[in-house]
């Protein structure tokens, strides 16, 4: 592997991590404040990518399907809070952990009834539509926007945290969510809040995704396993934890897949049973009532 | 003297048992093999929940054990060419050391982590077996042979005998493992699932209490394995997919966690929906999704749980007397 090489593959592995942490951030967050994993983050990812799919076809342009994908996956995750999440509450993380691994299943075959069992994909847009040459590279632009995209993503989240009103009462909320309350501060509104910009990441994510990988009823359940990694190592409930631990498996995949092509779906696996080891609560652990 | 709710399990227990030798008697080549996969099933989905229900141990990786005993049974029947009175003991301690190693490491950690790790462990397995060329990589082993059970006039190669087999191993799991949850073995597994500061607090080797019961859970696996195997003549890795693990688990919730007879009621009714469902319908786990669900929902402890409505007889106690 020359400098070449390993230049572009850091860049896969880059852009990889951005994608994992698009889907990862909701997810910990969501973790962090309401003490459950939602399985279904992945469907939202999914469905993002298949609306998105339908947008482009019918309007020919990326950027509609790259607005519409985030949209309709807030919505639906607007409605399974409502319908289900918010009644459940007291029934405790392990039913709801359950309900949305069942949704899973659900999600796939609503899927496959709607858009059929075809691969499909959405062209990327036409400013991003070739290569580009930079320090003796060749690499494609698409790929550089994602990267681009998530580290922007990834900017504004933290500067909403730390710096807005909202990202106090968040940050309040996933500390000591009794605590927060008792202070005035409207809890669940926040959750819910929170919880449907996670879920808008989700779709983005799809969206995003459908120009590199393919678009298919089950690509939830692909990247769903990688996502929850991500969430584990990096240590849920911390942004910075979902950033650093997509770079992390990301990295970790990509280069995997170059250096030990025989075991490398190992190796994700590897990091995280390592890493849970040695800091049982993931790698940057946040503080948690419980 | 046993209490009502155990007399409760049991009368649910002998009424699965008696629904499936009647099946064995009245159905034909497919049913018999469709209730020998359901008792298969009823073991592994049992030994989860000795984890799960009694322990309080999820784990998404339990297809790991299920998949270890399949391929040990296939590796040491054909390339070692043992004996199958060999074969299936050695092939039962394989999941079983497997899972006391993997369980050393794994119970160190807990909750959601707890299930990470062991689908960690789950998928680096399936990632093994995938491209291990010793053992058949993607295409796993197949002609892994039946022993010969002339002396006792049955042969695994025909459903009837296969289902009769597996069957009767269903029923003795279900009664050790019964035996095993109210021993007091079984009663400190529970002390841990309800409070374990409280168990350690007084005493208990809580870890060592966990490994126990993670070992005895991987070793009954083991055997479901190898039953499977033994069934379907084949192994792949296709058994140690994640989604097995979480197909169990659902097997376990559905039918009624901590309960035994509830996980293998479980079994039936997952074998019995995706066969008519997936005939009726190409949309078969929508279906299954949903209903799952519903039970989460709904029916609190599982569908063993609706049991509870059913007005049995008061059992009179020694004092009544």
């Amino acid at each position: 592997m020359d400098i070449a090489d390993l230049a572009t593959q850091s860049l896969n592995g880059l852009q990889f991590a951005m994608l994992l942490f698009l889907l990862a951030v909701g997810l910990s967050v969501v973790f962090g404040l309401m003490n459950f994993v939602n399985l279904a983050h992945g469907t939202l990812y999914m469905v993002g990518a298949f609306v998105g799919f339908s947008v482009a076809t019918r309007t020919g342009s990326y950027w509609a399907a790259l607005a519409a994908g985030p949209v309709a996956a807030a919505l639906l995750g607007a409605a399974f809070y409502f319908l289900l999440l918010k009644r459940m509450q007291a029934a405790g993380p392990m039913k709801q952990v359950l309900v949305t691994f069942g949704l899973i299943f659900v999600g796939i075959d609503a899927v496959r009834w709607i858009w059929g069992e075809d691969s499909q994909s959405i062209l990327a847009p036409t400013a991003f539509g070739e290569s580009v040459q930079f320090l003796g590279l060749v690499y494609p632009s698409y790929r550089l926007f994602i990267i681009a995209l998530g580290l922007a993503v990834a900017l504004l989240l933290h500067l909403g945290l730390e710096r807005t009103r909202l990202g106090a009462v968040v940050r309040a909320g996933v500390d000591d969510p009794v605590t927060a309350a008792s202070l005035g501060i409207n809890v669940d509104l926040a959750f819910f809040g929170v919880f449907c910009l996670g879920c808008a990441l989700a779709g983005l994510g799809g969206v995003v995704a459908a120009p590199v990988l393919q678009v298919y009823p089950g690509m939830d359940v692909a990247i769903l396993i990688p996502t929850l990694i991500v969430v584990v190592v990096g240590g849920p409930g911390r942004l910075s934890g979902a950033f650093w631990g997509a770079l992390l498996i990301g990295m970790a995949d990509t280069f995997g897949k170059v250096l030990i092509p025989d075991f490398s779906s190992f190796v994700i696996y590897a990091v995280m049973a390592l890493v849970l080891l040695l800091r049982p609560s993931g790698l940057l652990a946040a503080r948690h009532g419980s | 003297m046993i209490g009502d709710e155990d007399f409760r399990r049991h009368c649910v227990a002998a009424a699965l048992l008696s629904a499936a030798i009647l099946a064995l008697v009245l159905s034909g080549y497919a049913g018999r093999d469709r209730l020998a996969e359901i008792a298969i099933l009823a073991i592994f989905a049992m030994s989860l929940d000795v984890l799960v229900g009694f322990t309080g141990l999820v784990s998404l990786g339990h297809a790991l054990f299920y998949g270890l005993g399949a391929y040990a049974m296939a590796a040491f029947a054909t390339m070692l060419k043992l004996p199958a009175g060999l074969a299936i003991p050695l092939a039962v301690l394989v999941a079983a050391l497997a899972a006391f190693l993997v369980g050393i490491l794994a119970i160190r950690v807990r909750g959601v982590f707890f299930i990470m790790i062991t689908l960690a462990f789950g998928q680096m397995g399936w990632a093994y077996f995938q491209r291990s060329r010793t053992f058949g990589g993607i295409g796993g082993i197949s002609g892994i042979g039946q022993p010969d059970l002339d002396a006792i006039g049955l042969s695994l190669a025909n459903p009837a005998d296969m289902a009769l087999i597996a069957v009767v191993a269903a029923a003795l799991v279900y009664l050790a493992l019964a035996r095993v949850t109210a021993s007091p073995f079984g009663r400190m597994l529970v002390a841990i699932h309800q409070n374990e500061s409280r168990a350690r607090a007084l005493g208990l080797p809580v870890q060592s209490y966990k490994l126990a019961a993670f070992t005895l859970a991987g070793a009954v696996a083991g055997l479901a394995g190898v039953l499977a195997a033994e069934r379907t003549n084949f192994v792949s890795p296709d058994l140690l997919v994640w989604t097995v693990s979480g197909e169990v688990l659902i097997m376990v919730i559905v039918g009624g966690l901590g309960t035994l007879v509830g996980p293998a009621l479980g079994a039936t009714i997952w074998v019995l929906l995706r066969d008519n469902l997936s005939a009726l319908t190409p949309y078969w786990m929508l279906a299954m999704g949903l209903f799952f669900v519903a039970v989460v929902l709904f029916a609190d402890e599982g569908l063993y749980g609706l049991t509870a409505r059913i007005p049995w007889p008061k059992r009179r106690r020694p004092s009544d007397a």
